[in-house]
Formats: structure tokens, sequence, C-alpha cells
């Protein structure tokens, strides 16, 4: 049995999949819990309702996104490990880097099937789980002080400036974002010649006005279960105007 | 109101139990997957190589891992924060996530209710994400040359700007004044140093740390007027 054979075998798809197995029972438990508790405290049904639709429309597409990551990884990796990557821990900018540099520490000019070795792979996915399981051991460690010291825990209280200053974290986020798109264009093509790559600024300006024209309607009388879809939609109707660009350009 | 107090208190503590045991499982499971499946191929991960590699690139996940820590749990709660970590894809998916859903409904940060809506969220969005990539999987031989073949790959290849681009409209929107500074420097920096572009997730913290400054200032300012007003 060759190692890409060895890495697609029924023996890795079920370690893989009772890991993504389990977690997923974890996220059902957090999920059924905070519902009911929710229900106790008095708070509407049909909020939390509205909570969970939009959540899961929301996360359809970057799923999909993420799957490609999956497929991605495959052709080196075989699918189950950047199944189990993906699916749990793991970030689409993050899986590859950390795989290519871990590849290159075990001697391969690239991360590829042609390359691979069992040390190799075995050393690979090692890497790939250590270097992000940092937030998880803070979390087991800081996560309870941390809360209550924001007064997560004491309930109640709204935290003045901290709600503000979560809103401007997500502020800078995007702007950095909007920014690197923007740098790209001007300047990805020679300094300020303005012949770099335009598409990811055309998809953000063509999502921004769906998202505008989707609030401006979940605005009027009887139509807030727009909100619920908006983002989705919005990213739906760039990513076309992508495949659409793409084709005329 | 005693009796919702200890239904709180209650539920905390056991969040905080649970998010730990499961947390500590997951991480054991993660660790130790490496080497059973080096043990099935019939050779364990060279360690001298991870140690490396970790040194190569590891650090930077670690400071990473840190900053996401501090800036992200008190925004998703402590049963969302627990999740998100184990279950991943923080940017790109269960931040925006979990800050969609407060906003659909209208909790504030450090309420009980941010806690159960940001637990429900992240849940939902793991969950679906398991779903999806579940089906994508048993689907993937078929499936291939569909999602990969090159017409479609600008959609894919843009998912993130489609993303950003929702969300700035939505955050915007209230916060134009707010938005301008960082949105600016950036887009400056952006242009002045292209090369940049290659390492965005290291200027989040900065980015964001300019809108926060900037709305601290304004926040200050806003209280000041308030006391005036008063006297």
């Amino acid at each position: 049995m060759s190692i890409v054979e060895k890495l697609n075998s029924p023996v890795l798809y079920g370690i893989c999949g009772a890991i993504i197995g389990f977690v997923a029972l974890v996220c059902v438990v957090f999920l059924v819990r905070a519902y009911r508790v929710g229900i106790r405290l008095g708070m509407d049904k049909r909020k939390l309702h509205r909570v969970i639709l939009s959540s899961a429309s929301f996360s359809v597409l970057p799923s999909i996104g993420i799957l490609l990551g999956v497929i991605a990884l495959a052709g080196a990796l075989g699918i189950p490990w950047p199944w189990l990557r993906l699916s749990v821990i793991g970030a689409l900018h993050y899986e590859t880097q950390v795989a290519q540099a871990a590849a290159e520490q075990v001697g391969m000019k690239t991360l590829s099937a042609a390359e691979m070795t069992a040390s190799g792979f075995s050393t690979i996915a090692l890497m790939m789980s250590l270097c992000i399981i940092w937030g998880m051991v803070l979390s087991i460690f800081f996560n309870k002080k941390y809360t209550q010291k924001l007064g997560g825990s004491s309930g109640g209280k709204t935290m003045g400036f901290a709600d503000r200053a979560m809103t401007a974290m997500f502020i800078g986020l995007v702007s950095a974002y909007l920014g690197s798109y923007l740098g790209d264009f001007v300047s990805g093509g020679g300094m300020l010649a303005f012949r770099g790559n335009w598409m990811p600024l055309a998809v953000a300006a063509v999502s921004a006005l769906v998202m505008g024209c989707l609030i401006r309607l979940s605005e009027r009388k009887n139509m807030e279960w727009v909100e619920s879809f908006s983002i989705a939609l919005s990213m739906l109707v760039s990513m076309a105007a992508a495949v659409l660009i793409g084709l005329m350009v | 109101m005693d009796e919702t107090k200890e239904l709180w208190e209650r539920y905390s503590r056991t969040t905080h139990l649970l998010g730990r045991v499961s947390s500590i499982l997951v991480l054991a499971m993660l660790v130790c997957a490496p080497f059973l499946i080096g043990s099935y191929l019939g050779a364990y991960p060279d360690l001298g190589a991870a140690g490396k590699a970790f040194f190569s690139v590891g650090l930077v996940w670690v400071v990473s891992s840190v900053a996401e820590f501090l800036i992200y749990t008190p925004m998703l709660g402590s049963g969302g924060g627990y999740l998100a970590f184990v279950t991943g894809n923080l940017i790109n998916m269960k931040i925006p996530c979990a800050v969609t859903a407060r906003d659909t409904v209208g909790t504030k940060v450090g309420t009980k209710e941010n806690e159960v809506i940001s637990t429900l969220s992240i849940a939902t969005s793991s969950l679906v994400t398991i779903l999806v990539l579940a089906l994508g999987v048993a689907a993937l031989t078929p499936l291939r040359p569909v999602l990969q073949s090159p017409a479609l790959q600008p959609a894919f290849e843009n998912v993130v700007p489609a993303l950003f681009g929702a969300m700035a409209c939505k955050y915007y929107r209230h916060n134009l004044k707010l938005a301008m500074l960082p949105l600016g420097i950036m887009g400056l920096l952006f242009i002045l140093v292209p090369s940049l572009t290659g390492s965005t997730s290291m200027l989040i913290i900065p980015s964001g740390a300019i809108a926060i400054g900037f709305a601290f200032l304004e926040y200050r300012k806003a209280g000041k007027k308030k006391e005036e007003n008063k006297t």
C-alpha cells in the first residue's frame, strides 16, 4: 500500500472521524444547554430561533470555502487529515503555512504527495496540531478568571466601554482587510500604478452594496426576517459577481 | 430574582467544567493523533524537525493565539470562548457569526443574554461546518470537478472579501467617523508597502488598537459632555 493510499485509508478516516464526532457532540451539548437556559431566563424563543437560523445560514458559504481548503490540502496529505484539521480547531489561512514549514524541516522541497514519507507526514501532522493549540490551552487555564473579571458571569450589567471597544475592534479587523485590498489594487502592480488585483475590492464593493439594499429591506415592516440571510445572500451575490467578472476579464 | 441568579451561577459553573474537560480531551486527542497515525504508518513524528519547525513558524501562532484569546474571549463569553477555540476558524467565521447574532437580537457584551446568544451562534456555526465538510468529504470525488472548475475559482478565491464587504456595510453604517481612521491608515500603509498584503492578519491588532483608541477618546468626550449637561 502506497503512502497516499494509507493516508486515505479507512483507519485514518476512523481516527479523524472519531475526533470530529466528539467535537460535534460537545457542540450539541453546549447548544442545548444554552437554549434551555435562555428559555428559563425568559428570553424570547423566536429570538433564539432567529440566532440559530442566521448563524446556520451565515456559516454555509464560508464552510464551502473551508471545504475547498480540504480539497487543496488533500492532494498532499490525503483527505482525512485536512478534513479533521479544518472541521476542528484549524483555520483556512493557517494550515497550509504550517504544513509547508514542517515539510521544509523534514527535508521536503514542497508539500506534495510525491515527496511524502510516513515520518514526514506524522511530523507535519504533529506540527499542525501543536502550533494552534494555544488558544485552547489558555481557555482551559484562564477562561473562567478572565470572563469573571470582565463581568461575564456576574450577569445583568452592561460593560460600558467594553461593548464599544468590541465594535471598534471589529471595525479595525474589517479595515485591515479592506485596506489590504485597496493597497493591492493601487500598488500591487507597481507603486501607485493602479494595475494590481482589483477583484477583491470589486467583490467587497458588490457585497457591501447588496448588504446595504438588504438592510434597507429588513427595516421595512414585516421584513425583519431578511436580516437573518443578509450576510449569506450578500456573499453569494458578490461571489457570483466574481465568477461573472472572471468570465469577462 | 434569587432563583435566576442561582440558575445562572449553576449554568456558569457547569459551562466552565464542561468547557475545560472537553478542551482537555480534544487537546489530548489532537496531540495523540499524529502518534497514533504514525504507529499505523510505521514511523513516529521526528521530534527534532518538529521542534525546529515550531521555532520557525510556531512562535508566531503562539503570539497570535494569546492575542486572539485576550481580544475575542470577552466578545464570545465563556461558553462561546471554549467552543470557538476548540472548533477554530475564528476570524473568517466564528467571530463575524457571533457578532452578527449579537446584533440580530441586540444583546450587549457581558450580559447573560449575550452569553446565551454567543454560545448558540458558535455551536450552530461549528455544527454547520462539521456537517458541510462531512457531506463534502463524502461527495468529494464526484464534487471535485465542479468545485475545482476554473470558472468557479474566482468565487471561492474571494470568500473573504465577500464577507468583509458585507460586514463593512453593516459596521461602517453607524460608525463612519470611527471607521475612517483605521481604514485610512491601513489603506495608506498597504499602498505604500504593498508587500504587507501577505501579512494582513498581523495588522489586525494595530488596526484594532487604532479603532479602540479612537473609540475611547469619543467615549470619554461623550462622558464629559454628559457630566457637563448634568451640572
